[in-house]
């Protein structure tokens, strides 16, 4: 949490922030991390046995001011070793698509490792569980050196290993000959000030690693030739001594390496060209079923490329590879790693259903909240998921408009004509559980991951939307530049992106975050009372001419117009600042602005002209309001919508009496 | 004599069910009172919603999604997890009866409104049944048959129900948990769409089984009075496996029509586009015909059953004695060109 100091501190900072937002698209392009941890691997696919077995290498550079004695790796297939994993009792055996998980097993073993001066690091590699303990987790390794790394040293290991990967299952695995072989090999954890930052694999986490470079060599049976896809740029294909077809892939300034194999891709080449944004090649490894839907794959990623890259920055490398899972393999899709993403379509996909455009442009968008701005995703997963998600609404929003809702028959779907509208209807699964936690918690702390999904994705895509009509689109666009351009191949977290938003605006919105990423309370205005009533002449006693009389002065004996009282309820415990308006017959409509501090604020005006409604938020900037229907009131009740959707109601359930006595 | 087309049956049961319209009314009417029952609480709720609210305006043409959302959210206790069991309903895994455990205030007083309807759909159909081999027949006809007869059609109506629910859970759920893995591991979506489109055949293949067996033996039990029961019910089944063909063609017809009406009701949409296209009065009559003329095909349905097992009048009534020398339709196409026009009753 960024206190009130130094996020004063950090307005005070704005006039160097607007420098550096003007120098910043050329460095953006040109600039790459230093890398810290570097990774060779060569490695070969077993179609048969289902395993990948290969020697790395990793180059480590201590970027901190901490002498390191041991070195702590991810071994995240081991996930998928039993179900004492903690992940498997973390997810209680249900996936990502609330699915129970194949009890397909999987893991990783490492055959040898070697330190730089020749020392044998297996016997001192142990598994630990720095997040809760589990002694049956397998997913966190740690090596004691035989010689600590000081500050600024580079150390060198090597290892061989072999994957055995799962039947697809949370994002890794085979299905088939379809393989997307992701967080498989030994990955070094990040060192930071306060020592190793390495989380174990769990139900409702991802990734965290340091930048570096990468150079991979895949050998495959001849029959993928030319249906490989992976991280980074193909710097070579050959067929090796043993008859495989071998690909070699390498890209700077990176965290992740995952790749993909299937035979029965289509491949379809496309290129992204457009002023002021990085050339990129863009590669769709395309299901033949999907044939139909390569344009809008192609289109949406084109569509974000440009979308994010206008807000943020030009996307800096020079490839996209885009991957269509196959029927069975769903868990493969929707995932992002370096340059490659995964999609995920249905066979009839209507045009009227954003579907592969959403998760596409999701995905892609992640290349910026995951890629290059590597926040913790572990600790801070809605920097990621939900700054993507808000991202992702608007640039389907301006692209595409709004998405509509479908029914599902039998596998089919069926657009219905109605409009879901974004960024709103996207997240409204937050509602749903908005008081049940904390907007930032680790991913892991989550209560379920109904919680984790709603916090992190919807919460924060609300409440960036609801601070987006705060301060204007252009200023929060100019704040988000700012916070990519500061935080590019580096490690950011949420106090970074405070701060950039107080160095824009020149104003503290800490109290804004702190009601919203760091509460778990929710906002609801409404107006409770709003009447309208020809103004009566006052009644009881008066004074005349030093007496008491029955009647009212004659300036008041005959009154005119309206008298009108409004009355504003804080439902919610959050409290936002909210226009109120009120609108009156033949007049124009008058604005207040409410604090909204108070659990209630009452508007009175006697003989005016009439009221026919009041509406709180008119312009819908409170997003997160947790109930819209009851923003507005009119002063007369008006039966005709109540009415038409009583006799569908009756039409509908005399329907449904029908069609339940239709087979007996 | 001639074989009697499916055609021919379902048009003269048609023909019949227009000759006397008194019929799909009182279905009509038997449907509103069930459904009238739900009416005070969804329209206290809406206009309690909407009456004074802004959002009146955005949804009184057309569904508005985020309204929908919302009330769904913040009324949890007005229509639990209904929409869901409806969803379910269409989709492969199918929903288990224990999902109705979780229903809760207007959809689960729509689930008990169904269950209701059981009886009253027993009843209905003793009364369209015995109604329709009376050659003048009335509302109170169709009272009096109803009652005469809901005993024992309660109990084919209870059968048919209990068959119908555990097919639904043997050959559907249940095949779709023992295919489960299979169709995951099947290579394109398509073949998987196939097994599910191959298990809702075999289910509606069951389901028209279960329903043309059960209304042939009430058909039989209507028309063959002068049997004792046993033989009324075994006639009824005997009836239903030699005229198979015309009776799922009959069915056929009747469903498909159905199917048309409510295709033309989805494109037309009277509901939607609020008083632009219908006012009120108006939008709620055209509803009520549409459920009028669908309870005209419905009872056409059983007319044409009606016609294609039995043609001869029951002797049972005082106006329609019994038939001398009367002679059942024959299958046999050993007598062709002579069409299976019911003769005529004895005078009496």
């Amino acid at each position: 949490m960024l206190s009130a100091k130094s996020a004063a501190r950090a307005v005070r900072r704005s006039a160097a922030a607007a420098v550096v937002l003007t120098a910043a698209p050329a460095l953006f392009a040109a600039e790459r991390a230093k890398p810290i941890a570097s990774y060779e691997i060569t490695c070969a696919l077993d179609t048969e046995k289902k395993t990948v077995s290969g020697s790395e290498k990793i180059t480590w550079s201590n970027a901190t001011n901490q002498v390191a004695r041991t070195l702590e790796l991810h071994l995240y297939l081991n996930a998928f070793r039993n179900t004492l994993s903690t992940f498997w009792r973390e997810g209680r055996g249900i996936g990502r698509e609330g699915r129970p998980l194949p009890e397909s097993w999987a893991w990783v073993e490492i055959a040898r490792m070697t330190y730089m001066d020749g020392t044998d690091l297996l016997p001192a590699l142990t598994y630990i569980a720095p997040d809760d303990g589990n002694r049956d987790d397998r997913t966190v390794a740690e090596v004691v050196l035989p010689r600590p790394v000081l500050p600024g040293e580079t150390a060198t290991l090597t290892l061989d290993f072999t994957s055995h990967l799962p039947r697809v299952a949370r994002r890794t695995g085979y299905k088939g000959d379809f393989y997307l072989v992701a967080q498989w090999f030994p990955k070094l954890g990040v060192l930071e000030e306060k020592g190793w930052n390495c989380h174990q694999f769990h139900a409702n986490s991802e990734f965290f690693s340091d930048f570096g470079n990468y150079d991979v060599s895949i050998a495959l049976p001849p029959r993928y030739r030319g249906k490989v896809g992976a991280t980074g740029r193909q710097t070579e294909e050959r067929t090796d001594s043993e008859g495989r077809i071998l690909y070699r892939f390498r890209e700077d300034g990176v965290h992740d390496f995952a790749w993909t194999a299937d035979p029965g891709y289509l491949v379809k080449e496309d290129f992204f060209r457009e002023a002021g944004l990085h050339d990129v090649a863009i590669r769709l490894l395309l299901q033949p079923e999907h044939s139909g839907q390569a344009e809008r794959y192609l289109k949406a990623a084109k569509t974000a490329i440009s979308g994010f890259g206008r807000v943020l920055g030009p996307y800096p490398y020079d490839t996209l590879t885009i991957v269509d899972p196959p029927w069975g393999a769903r868990a493969a899709g929707g995932m992002e790693y370096p340059t490659l993403i995964t999609g995920g379509t249905s066979w009839s996909a209507p045009r009227g259903i954003q579907s592969p455009e959403g998760v596409t442009i999701h995905e892609f968008g992640h290349q910026f909240f995951y890629g290059l701005l590597a926040s913790n995703e572990f600790e801070e997963p809605w920097l990621d998921e939900g700054f993507t998600s808000y991202m992702t609404a608007r640039v389907l929003g301006a692209a595409y408009g709004p998405n509509h809702t479908a029914v599902p028959v039998f596998g089919l779907k069926f657009v219905l004509g109605i409009d879901k509208q974004h960024p709103l209807d996207d997240a409204r699964r937050y509602f749903t559980v908005a008081t049940e936690d904390y907007g930032a918690a680790p991913s892991w702390k989550f209560k379920d991951r109904t919680v984790y999904g709603a916090m992190s994705y919807s919460k924060t895509t609300l409440t960036l939307a609801t601070l987006e009509r705060l301060i204007g689109t252009s200023t929060l666009d100019r704040a988000l530049r700012l916070y990519a351009d500061r935080w590019s191949f580096r490690h950011p977290k949420t106090k970074d992106f405070i701060a950039a938003v107080n160095d824009v605006t020149g104003r503290d919105w800490t109290w804004f975050f702190q009601r919203t990423f760091f509460s778990s309370g929710a906002v609801d205005y409404a107006v409770e009372e709003a009447v309208s009533k020809p103004a009566q002449a006052p009644r009881g006693l008066f004074d005349k001419d030093g007496r008491l009389v029955p009647e009212p002065p004659a300036e008041l004996a005959k009154p005119t117009g309206f008298d009108s009282v409004v009355t504003v309820v804080r439902k919610g415990d959050v409290a936002m600042p909210v226009d109120i308006e009120l609108r009156f017959e033949g007049t124009k409509p008058y604005r207040a602005q409410w604090d909204g501090e108070a659990r209630w604020t009452r508007f009175s005006v006697a003989g005016g002209p009439r009221l026919t409604e009041a509406i709180v938020d008119p312009d819908e900037k409170i997003l997160l309001d947790f109930d819209r229907t009851n923003n507005g009131r009119r002063t007369e009740a008006d039966p005709r919508a109540a009415t038409r959707w009583t006799s569908r109601s009756v039409f509908w359930v005399q329907n449904l009496i029908d069609f339940f006595t239709v087979v007996w | 004599m001639k074989r009697v087309s499916a055609l021919s049956c379902f048009w003269k049961g048609f023909a019949l069910s227009l000759s006397k319209p008194y019929l799909a009314a009182a279905l009509w009417l038997l449907q509103l009172l069930l459904a009238s029952v739900i009416i005070l609480p969804v329209s206290n709720s809406l206009h309690d919603m909407l009456d004074r609210s802004p959002v009146a305006d955005r949804v009184v043409a057309n569904p508005d999604y985020g309204w929908w959302e919302t009330v769904k959210q913040t009324h949890p206790d007005l229509l639990g997890n209904f929409p869901d069991l409806a969803e379910g309903l269409l989709t492969p895994e199918g929903v288990k009866s224990t999902a109705i455990g979780d229903a809760k205030g207007v959809g689960a007083a729509a689930i008990s409104l169904c269950l209701f309807a059981l009886v009253l759909h027993a009843f209905a159909l003793g009364g369209v049944l015995g109604t329709l081999r009376e050659p003048s027949g009335s509302l109170v006809v169709f009272g009096r048959e109803g009652m005469r007869r809901l005993p024992a059609f309660l109990l084919f109506t209870l059968a048919a129900f209990a068959a119908a629910v555990a097919s639904y859970r043997w050959v559907y759920l249940d095949s779709g948990e023992a295919l489960k893995a299979t169709v995951e591991n099947l290579d394109t979506e398509r073949r998987a769409l196939a097994v599910t489109g191959l298990r809702l055949l075999a289910l509606l293949a069951v389901f028209a089984t279960i329903k043309l067996l059960v209304d042939s033996v009430r058909a039989v039990w209507v028309a063959r009075p002068d049997l004792p029961p046993i033989s009324r019910f075994f006639t009824g089944v005997g009836g239903f496996l030699v005229r198979f063909p015309r009776l799922f063609g009959i069915l056929a017809i009747s469903m498909l029509l159905t199917a048309g009406l409510y295709v033309l009701w989805l494109v037309l949409d009277p509901s939607a586009g609020g008083e632009a296209r219908f006012a009120l009065v108006p939008l709620i009559l055209s509803q009520q015909v549409f459920v009028f003329i669908r309870c005209l095909i419905k009872v056409g349905y059983y007319a044409g059953i009606s016609e294609a097992l039995t043609r001869t009048i029951s002797p049972e009534y005082s106006y329609a004695p019994a038939l001398a020398g009367a002679t059942r339709e024959s299958e046999s196409p050993s007598a062709p060109g002579e069409d299976a026009t019911p003769p005529e009753p004895a005078a009496g």
